[in-house]
């Protein structure tokens, strides 16, 4: 542990994606780029203070953080800085863009503003207040190149995340009339007595804020927005915006007591049962590798919902999950990024032979493809295993058996298509054409780096919070 | 009866056939017109709690409900077919008027019963189970209605009726949250409209360009 100044450190991880937003409307687009950059290296420092100094506890009626926030707000920084400076190379490569890259940079800012408040607030409703704002900030971005399915794609996706947070706001009101307070902390230490309208409230939060997460069958906006989007966006829709969401369902879900009422857990277990398998056998279908990309966030969410539901050991799985997954996915969707703007296509079946013609990104696209679908040594075998180790020792036998099947059936359907794009051989001999250098692989390799020293229990104060905030959550550890 | 009661139930009265007329309506006009009533019929009842409890937190509520539910989103909405006025009518749902409202109805009935087995314990009221009947209408409107204005108005319905189960169940709600609530719904209908005017501009996607929505 290192010493810190929480409120300091709060101040610091609120004021400079704030801060960065406002700066990014200055009229000179280096500026703006500047700020931007500068913003979310200053919040991912702070994040990882505040994770070092392992610090719990609140500071005012509203603001507080514990072992919980602390690794999702270095999860959330961290994407954020990363998608920050992959953003440049990918922007240029925008044709007449909706959004001059002023205004891009600060609905980034804001869009990551607006997840670092959700993680340090206790009151669920300001947590709720965070998570629809991340659809008011982000919405526009995925319009940025101006095509008429990323307008129907952004549109689908404002009307519906929406429509469900709303879901999830009855829910809080359900919550607030039934225990006087919707200080989350509080609810947390001190568990009201579990009655039928507190259960209701669960599970229609677990509707609402599962729109957000992408669990079946709410999850229609996902794959567009997540293919539609420029792939920096992508990259934080799928590595931090499903966990966030998820993270607010989880604090409302800690108000019950350990272990959860049956009519709750059994309800989270089949959501996420439910939308593993369907996902893994959606992405077999998919023909645009960044929509074959979302299915397998989708899916990822509904193992780390699984391991939820099941508490104990599997609960830890799913933290380790989320973390990891987020690393390797925004790795990922860098590559999908450089290979769309090169190629100009997302097509999987019109992208051959990447090896050759983008080698380094060819080897990142690849190696990010296994990390993904959980291959160890990553972080995402790890959870993965996890989980499907509590569910045999929950003996829910035949659900340690779906987890396997749809964590198999995902592995191959994604490696397949992406091992195609980088080592099959083109169709009638041509080469898919290649419209510039192989450039911005950088920021995927030390993601994916990332990735794999969360699996090999390489970055230690990581490690430490992962634990104690499974033991926060009512879960054990290995 | 008392005098709140009675503003209480009739409220409720009106609130419900807004909504019922809100699905039976394939006019865009006289749909933003409903919903500026139905938010108009809100702000009524939060100003009538304000008075009767002197409470300056329901008074502000109030205030907002009417500048930005019932005035400011309606005049966004409204220069929004000034501007498109192919939207002025939903033509999809011209036919299935009928369909459409008798479908709500079921649907109040249903969210009524089972808002009566699940909740009633905790909100005993007599009418507490319209702000849930409510949402569902919202939610209805929404997954049925193709134009893209009258979703927009579907969403509004369901933002109603956490207000209307707010000012009912929860009167002390925290002020700030409220009010930030009220700007976020703002936000998120100023972003739709931002949308659909793009939507308007880069024209109906056609099957084609939707092909990379599918699979």
């Amino acid at each position: 542990m290192i010493a810190a100044d929480p409120p300091f450190l709060l101040f610091l991880l609120l004021a400079s994606p704030s801060a960065a937003s406002i700066l990014a409307l200055v009229p000179d687009a280096r500026v703006s780029e500047t700020a931007a950059r500068v913003g979310s290296l200053v919040s991912l420092g702070a994040a990882l203070l505040l994770l070092a100094s392992a610090v719990s506890g609140r500071w005012g009626a509203y603001l507080g953080v514990d072992p919980l926030s602390e690794v999702f707000l270095f999860m959330v920084t961290g994407i954020y800085s990363t998608s920050v400076w992959y953003s440049r190379s990918y922007l240029r490569a925008v044709h007449r863009p909706f959004l001059t890259p002023q205004v891009y940079y600060a609905l980034l800012s804001a869009f990551a503003f607006s997840m670092v408040a959700v993680l340090v607030v206790t009151d669920l409703g300001l947590m709720w207040i965070g998570v629809e704002a991340t659809t008011v900030a982000s919405a526009l971005l995925i319009v940025l190149e101006r095509k008429p399915a990323s307008v129907e794609a952004a549109w689908r996706y404002t009307l519906i995340a929406s429509a469900g947070l709303t879901i999830a706001l009855f829910a809080l009101l359900i919550l607030y009339t039934a225990t006087g307070t919707l200080d989350g902390f509080a609810l947390a230490a001190n568990h009201p007595a579990v009655s039928l309208p507190i259960e209701m409230a669960v599970a229609l939060a677990l509707v609402g804020y599962g729109t957000k997460v992408g669990l079946f069958p709410m999850h229609t906006w996902l794959p567009d927005a997540h293919s539609e989007a420029p792939s920096p966006v992508s990259a934080m829709f799928s590595g931090v915006l499903l966990p966030t969401a998820l993270y607010a369902f989880l604090r409302v879900y800690n108000v019950l007591p350990d272990p959860a009422p049956a009519l709750v857990s059994n309800l989270l277990l089949a959501f996420g049962i439910v939308t593993a398998l369907v996902a893994a056998f959606l992405l077999q279908r998919q023909r645009s590798f960044k929509r074959l990309l979302a299915y397998s966030s989708m899916e990822v969410m509904g193992l780390a919902v699984i391991g939820i539901a099941i508490g104990g050991i599997a609960l830890y799985g799913a933290l380790v999950l989320i973390v990891a997954h987020a690393f390797a996915k925004s790795a990922a969707f860098y590559c999908a990024g450089n290979v769309l703007r090169t190629t100009g296509t997302n097509r999987i079946d019109q992208v051959r032979n990447l090896r050759e013609t983008m080698p380094r990104t060819g080897v990142a696209w690849v190696v990010s493809a296994v990390a993904v679908t959980g291959a160890p040594p990553f972080g995402t075998f790890l959870g993965e295993l996890l989980i499907v180790v509590g569910a045999l020792a929950a003996g829910l036998v035949w659900v340690a058996g779906v987890l396997v099947v749809a964590i198999l059936v995902a592995f191959l359907g994604v490696n397949s298509q992406i091992g195609r794009m980088v080592f099959g051989e083109p169709t009638g001999g041509s080469a898919t054409p290649i419209a510039g250098p192989d450039s911005g692989w950088g920021l995927a390799y030390l993601n994916l780096a990332v990735a794999l020293a969360i699996g090999v229990a390489a970055l230690p104060y990581l490690s430490t919070g992962l634990r104690a905030a499974a033991v926060l959550l009512g879960g054990s550890l290995p | 009866m008392d005098g709140t009661t009675e503003v209480v139930a009739l409220v409720g009265v009106g609130i419900l056939l807004t909504a019922l007329y809100l699905q039976s309506e394939s006019f865009v006009d006289p749909l933003i017109r409903a919903i500026a009533l139905q938010s108009l019929l809100l702000a009524g009842l939060l100003g009538w709690l304000a008075w009767t409890e002197q409470s300056v937190d329901l008074a502000i509520l109030a205030g907002l409900a009417v500048a930005v539910r019932a005035l400011f989103i309606p005049y966004v909405l409204r220069r929004q077919i000034r501007a498109f006025r192919w939207r002025a009518r939903e033509l999809h749902a011209a036919h299935r008027v009928t369909g459409h409202a008798l479908a709500a109805v079921a649907l109040a009935i249903i969210s009524w019963f089972v808002f009566q087995q699940t909740l009633a314990s905790v909100f005993p009221e007599p009418g507490a189970a319209l702000p849930f009947v409510l949402l569902v209408q919202g939610l209805l409107m929404l997954a049925t209605r193709s134009n893209t204005i009258v979703q927009v108005i579907g969403y509004l319905e369901e933002e109603n009726a956490v207000v209307y189960a707010g000012a009912l169940f929860a009167q002390a709600f925290p002020l700030f949250v409220e009010v930030v609530v009220f700007l976020d719904v703002l936000g998120v209908v100023l972003v739709a409209v931002i949308l659909s005017i793009q939507r308007d501009v880069t024209g109906t996607p056609e099957e084609a360009a939707l092909e990379e929505l599918s699979g």
